[in-house]
């Protein structure tokens, strides 16, 4: 029992012994919570990680965060359709950041600085894992497995890696010395590489079975989807792919004057944007997707990547969105034109269909006609070993349309799985992350700025050998950097430190990723003002236990 | 996922290891998400452990007082309710002759400041003591039970101004106390408010700075008074300043010399309906609806008066005074 | 050094010889003089002290509170409505236990107004906590002072020291004024154990729930009766330095013998020891001079009256639709004794009317009544009543 002091006075802080954390029915906790960038992106990288570690001037610790899912950002940050831009939460306040830009730059600054991947070599003993096709899949599988401590050996039927990074991109989108530097990295991880073996040809699937404990497969799509207008095949077809990598290979084309293209995904804009470059004076792309904008829905727009497109139709190109060809005007054996038709896709029957409109036909006069409609398995190779014990398969062959961060993002989830099955764990059931809404954090604590702009050659200095979209320096990176609202994870601002009432949250020593502050749940009455004004949403306010 | 456990230290160390003083500390009986606690605890953090701390009755001597237990780490005296100016004007003159540089900072609420302790802050300040007083305005004698004092807004409802058939809560507008201290002539004076507690803290190292009289009038909501939940006391503090009802002042010697912006002014319905003391006006009657208007015509009076839009964003308006950033600052 | 001196000029001196820090008042007939001779030595840099000028009583007592608290040895004075107003902040520093000394130039209290003397503000402030002594002549004005320094900072209790407004404030006698060397002998550099301090940060003027509430009232009640040890060395010691004795609790002066006693307080002592000189006829009379109201002076208050058979009770103030205030407080302690005086209690002199010599025989006259005068106003004249309120 406590006895009286004169004039009843009182010793400072002996508050403390009073636990107001009894009153509480909610306590804060942190939850951190995946950022739409994260969930996004195809490849499976966590873009609000390595963008913090940007923010923070960590470049080496930004990319070797990056790379721990993707080894090839100096190409994805070129190529790819970046979805996480797409979802990311700054774009509902302002403008998304510019992922792409950011991942672009760290993988031009690990080429140029000569970083290598911070993984270790597997140990001599290790068992060896065969990977068929060096194309993004391929690169990404064997990468993967190196890193979980597995030997691999990287089959390809061409005599350089890359796949259709190096047979269907043009310069102008991925420059060669990028991809040599990114893929030469990676091979030196101590991948055995054994270009211009065709499977089939030089060795079986059989073979690698007997040779090896694990395989994968991504030898991607390499036969062309059939395809006739009203059983019409003009004699001088050629598709969109064939056509590229006939380009990439040889640098030219046939003679064109007025050309259809046929499809809307990066093939068929890459392929119309080469031949703008290469001086056809008419390119028509026609597709029964829609131009991307607001107000239309993804899976109605065209797959191609928004900035391509924007770019191609400065380039003169003209995109005739929800048009299909219905039929082709021929003399004798070759093209003078096409009919154009209005095209929808359309649910029928539970699926989704294209259907053209009869009445609103009109002609195009062209010359040749392209279809870049998609590519599909050589099944007669690869399909019976789709369903082997042992054997895995990923990148187009698993999905045909694929993208090169999904390809990748097959590669790492096929090195886990081929790490399960080897070590006889269980599959691992990929449970889907919720990622963080917009209307969860508390954008009071931002200010609006405006997204980069990388600098675009103009039109007229356009050509097909040459990037169009120019670097970033770095203090406009980091800056960028400095837009991330960090979703869903600790920027450590200080406000639920600043803000509480009752001296219940309290810094300790950083942990990780800035997260540093713990509750005191002695004392925390559960107000939920430290939930409430986290900028980021990283505290959730939960019933007391 | 849960908070990481500090590796070395045990949370009751922790509280004797913050990289910022906490004059205030926890195991106060203030209710949950009480903007007077806050607006306390981040005032002492900014003054430091030098100082001696004169404080009103009200909830907040109340709830940090109650003996055997005390909340404050600094020497800290209450004698009654309307002395606190008056006591803090003899601590200082007894510094002052014993040659001491602590400094005194005398702590009330708006019933003790703009009511009961009025003529004791007046005579304090026409003495220029050197003394930093500071008001936590949650517009009502809260500790009593929800009473109305003449910092109560206009139509605000309270247990002495509640609403019904013949009344729309509080008849008499906020007094204006601003303008009384300005009147005093005294070297600063400054309005703050708990949801910009970077401001706050800036504005009373200023004031401790003055050499003579200073006043801060700090906004501090208070839920049960109010009728919002704990969680909204900043949203709501916050509010008040972007719809100009709570503007954010310095005064020097009577003249207004800065204003903090507001950079998106909202309608003043989005400060007035998360409140439950102004429910009353959203029943769509016609009294309500003049009152609605009446609020609204004294924050477009505010915003005229003290000019409280720009042109462009600045760098300390009510959007750009919060902004945070990645790393705050760091534990050592 | 004997020197005629204005009654406040030498309280106002016997004060800055307690050497204090700070000095809060406000100006209030009969106080003014004592603010104002305080005002000039400051500024005659004969003391070195901070005067703040404030706003109200209220104010003046809460700002030498936290003086006081703050480690400086402070001063107050007031009168009347001043010391009414002090009302909550009397109770506020007794209980909080901080020393300070107030003089109350004693005067009446409206409605209706009046600036002349009586006892009733010091009278209606004896629950307060403070000790309180009262001074016959401006000499005890001066030594109760400096007493009251030494009183109130060893006992960690405020002492009000009355004295009589205008009758002793303004009026001018011979006083012995001490020297500095005789006060810094006597009192020490001020000591407050409970000071504000950043380096040892306490919390002061808390709330005590039921549970210890009734300790905190005993332990002030308490504190206040052994003061009386204070109360007494302080009048022994400075009586060792000075020569003077203000007459400990209670002073008895008169026959042994003697059976009939009038007990009073305040200047009115000089007027009935004139008195009874004048009148030896009317027999041996004791005149006992009550000088510490509270603490009461109990067992000093029992032995003098042992041998009384008649006590008057007479006292410038009283408790309306009661009776007297010192009066039924003497009866009580005396009830105690084997055979109690019989106790004649009468107010006088209230709102400042003159207590003239004629009073004495008055009194002896009712003392020797059949009857007992449980309470009168002995000068009140019935015919200047509205007629109402007859």
């Amino acid at each position: 029992m406590p006895t009286l002091t004169r004039g009843s006075f009182a010793h400072g802080a002996t508050s403390l012994s009073l636990k107001t954390g009894d009153w509480r029915l909610q306590r804060p906790q942190h939850r951190h919570k995946a950022a739409p960038c994260a969930t996004e992106c195809p490849a499976g990288e966590n873009p609000q990680a390595y963008i913090a570690k940007v923010a923070e001037d960590d470049l080496r610790g930004a990319w070797e965060t990056l790379v721990a899912a993707n080894p090839l950002p100096a190409i994805t940050g070129r190529v790819c359709h970046h979805p996480c831009e797409r979802g990311c939460n700054r774009g509902s306040f302002d403008q998304p950041i510019a992922i792409h830009n950011l991942e672009r730059f760290l993988g031009d600054r690990a080429i140029d600085e000569r970083w290598n991947y911070p993984i270790n070599t597997p140990s001599p003993d290790a068992p060896q894992v065969a990977v068929v096709g060096a194309g993004p899949a391929g690169l990404s599988a064997a990468y993967h497995l190196i890193r979980r401590g597995f030997w691999v050996t990287l089959f390809d039927a061409e005599p350089e890696p890359g796949g259709l990074l190096r047979s269907a991109l043009p310069p102008y989108r991925l420059p060669r010395e990028v991809l040599n530097r990114e893929v030469e990295r990676l091979l030196a991880v101590g991948i055995v590489f054994k270009p211009t073996h065709r499977i089939g040809r030089d060795i079986s699937i059989d073979e690698l079975r007997a040779d090896f404990p694990g395989v994968f497969l991504a030898p991607g799509t390499s036969r062309a989807r059939e395809w006739t207008i009203d059983g019409v095949v003009p004699s001088d077809l050629r598709t969109g792919l064939d056509l590229l990598r006939e380009w990439n290979s040889i640098g030219a084309l046939p003679e064109y004057n007025r050309v259809a293209i046929i499809g809307g995904g990066n093939t068929a804009i890459d392929l119309a944007r080469v031949m703008r470059f290469m001086g056809v004076e008419e390119v028509h792309l026609i597709t029964f997707q829609r131009l991307p904008g607001p107000g239309v829905r993804p899976k109605d727009a065209m797959s191609a990547t928004p900035r391509e497109i924007a770019q191609a139709l400065e380039e003169g190109v003209k995109i005739h969105e929800a048009r299909g060809v219905r039929r082709l005007i021929m003399r004798g054996d070759t093209v003078v034109g096409v009919e154009v038709v209005h095209m929808k896709e359309l649910d029928h029957h539970g699926r989704r269909e294209p259907v053209a409109f009869e009445g609103t036909e009109t002609i195009l006069k062209v010359d040749q006609v392209i279809p870049a409609i998609g590519q599909q398995l050589d099944a007669a190779t690869f399909g019976r070993a789709l369903t082997l014990p042992g054997v895995f398969v990923g990148g187009d062959a698993r999905m045909a349309g694929g993208t090169v961060s999904g390809a990748i993002g097959d590669g790492r989830r096929a090195a886990i799985a081929i790490q399960n099955y080897l070590e006889g764990l269980p599959e691992d059931v990929a449970v889907p992350l919720r990622s963080i809404a917009f209307n969860e954090l508390n954008v009071n604590y931002f200010e609006h700025a405006p997204r980069v702009q990388a600098p675009l050659l103009a039109v007229e200095q356009r050509c097909a050998d040459a990037e169009i979209e120019g670097a970033l320096s770095q203090g406009t990176i980091v800056g960028e950097a400095r837009r991330c609202f960090s979703c869903g994870k600790c920027m450590s601002c200080d406000n639920c430190w600043t803000l509480c009432p009752d001296n219940s949250v309290l810094k300790t020593e950083r942990t990780e990723d800035g997260w540093q502050y713990v509750f005191d749940y002695d004392h925390c009455k559960g107000c939920g003002i430290c939930a409430h004004e986290c900028p980021v949403g990283f505290i959730d306010m939960v019933n007391e236990p | 996922m849960d908070s990481p456990r500090s590796n070395s230290h045990t949370v009751a160390e922790l509280h004797h290891k913050q990289p910022a003083f906490r004059g205030l500390e926890a195991g106060h009986l203030a209710c949950s998400g009480c903007g007077q606690a806050l607006g306390a605890r981040l005032v002492t953090e900014a003054i430091g452990p030098d100082v001696i701390i004169a404080n009103a009755t009200g909830c907040l001597e109340v709830f940090t007082s109650a003996w055997p237990r005390s909340s404050w780490r600094v020497p800290w005296i209450h004698s009654l309710f309307e002395n606190a100016p008056a006591v803090a004007s003899g601590i200082e003159a007894a510094l002052k002759a014993q040659g001491r540089a602590t400094k005194v900072v005398a702590l009330g609420g708006d019933g003790g400041t703009f009511d009961i302790g009025l003529q004791s802050l007046s005579g304090m300040l026409e003495r220029n003591h050197n003394v930093l007083y500071i008001c936590f305005d949650n517009e009502a004698y809260m500790n009593t039970g929800v009473h109305r004092s003449s910092s109560t807004p206009h139509a605000a409802m309270t247990m002495t101004s509640p609403s019904g058939k013949m009344r729309m809560g509080k008849r008499h507008l906020k007094k204006d106390l601003l303008a009384i201290i300005g009147a005093h002539q005294i070297p600063y004076a400054a309005t703050a408010t708990v949801a910009y507690p970077s401001d706050l803290r800036a504005k009373v190292r200023r004031g401790i700075e003055i050499e003579g009289a200073a006043f801060l009038l700090v906004h501090s909501p208070c839920p049960l008074g109010w009728g919002h939940d704990g969680a909204l006391s900043i949203e709501v503090a916050r509010l008040a300043v972007e719809t100009g009802i709570f503007p954010i002042l310095e005064m020097e010697r009577g003249n207004v010399v800065t204003a903090m912006k507001i950079r998106d002014v909202r309608p003043v319905v989005d400060y007035l309906r998360p409140q439950e003391r102004f429910h009353h006006l959203f029943d769509d009657s016609p009294e309500a609806r003049d009152e609605l208007e009446h609020l609204q015509q004294l924050a477009d009076h505010n915003i005229e008066r003290y000019r409280l839009t720009a042109s462009q964003p600045e760098a300390h308006d009510s959007e750009g005074v919060d902004t945070v950033g990645r790393g705050g600052m760091r534990w050592s | 050094m004997l020197q005629p001196i204005e009654g406040s000029a030498a309280v106002a001196k016997a004060v800055a010889l307690c050497r204090p820090q700070v000095v809060a008042a406000y100006p209030i007939t009969p106080q003014t003089h004592i603010v104002e001779g305080i005002a000039r030595l400051i500024a005659d840099d004969d003391l070195r002290c901070e005067l703040i000028s404030v706003e109200s009583e209220f104010s003046a007592i809460s700002a030498i509170l936290g003086a006081a608290a703050a480690g400086s040895r402070a001063y107050t004075a007031s009168s009347a409505q001043g010391i009414l107003l002090m009302t909550e902040v009397l109770h506020n520093v007794a209980g909080l236990r901080i020393p300070l000394v107030m003089t109350c130039a004693n005067r009446a209290i409206g409605a209706p107004v009046s600036a002349w003397n009586d006892q009733q503000d010091s009278m209606v402030m004896r629950d307060t906590g403070w000790i309180q002594l009262y001074c016959a002549d401006n000499q005890e004005a001066v030594d109760t002072t400096i007493h009251a320094f030494r009183i109130a900072e060893r006992t960690e209790l405020p002492v009000m020291v009355c004295m009589d407004g205008y009758i002793l404030t303004h009026t001018l006698e011979v006083i012995d004024l001490p020297t500095q060397e005789q006060a810094d002998a006597f009192l020490p550099p001020y000591h407050f154990a409970r000071t504000l301090d950043p380096r040892k940060p306490l919390t002061i003027g808390t709330l005590v729930t039921p549970d210890f509430y009734t300790e905190a009232r005993y332990a002030n009640h308490r504190a206040l009766i052994r003061a009386q040890e204070e109360i007494l060395a302080a009048d022994r010691d400075w009586e060792k330095i000075s020569g003077r004795s203000c007459g400990r609790l209670l002073s008895v002066n008169g026959p042994y013998d003697a059976d009939v006693a009038v007990l009073s307080i305040g200047s009115v002592m000089g007027t009935l020891s004139d008195a009874r000189e004048q009148h030896p006829e009317l027999g041996p009379v004791k005149l006992i001079k009550l000088r510490s109201m509270r603490p009461f002076p109990i067992d000093e208050l029992k032995r003098a009256c042992e041998r009384v058979s008649e006590l008057i009770v007479l006292e410038r103030a009283l408790s309306p639709g009661g009776g007297g205030i010192i009066g039924p407080e003497v009866r009580a302690v005396l009830s105690e004794l084997h055979s109690p005086p019989r106790i004649h209690n009468f107010a006088a002199g209230l709102g400042g009317r003159d207590i003239p010599l004629e009073i004495y025989p008055k009194l002896i006259e009712a003392a020797r009544a059949h009857e007992v005068t449980r309470f009168a106003i002995i000068d009140v004249d019935i015919d200047k009543l509205a007629v109402e309120d007859r």
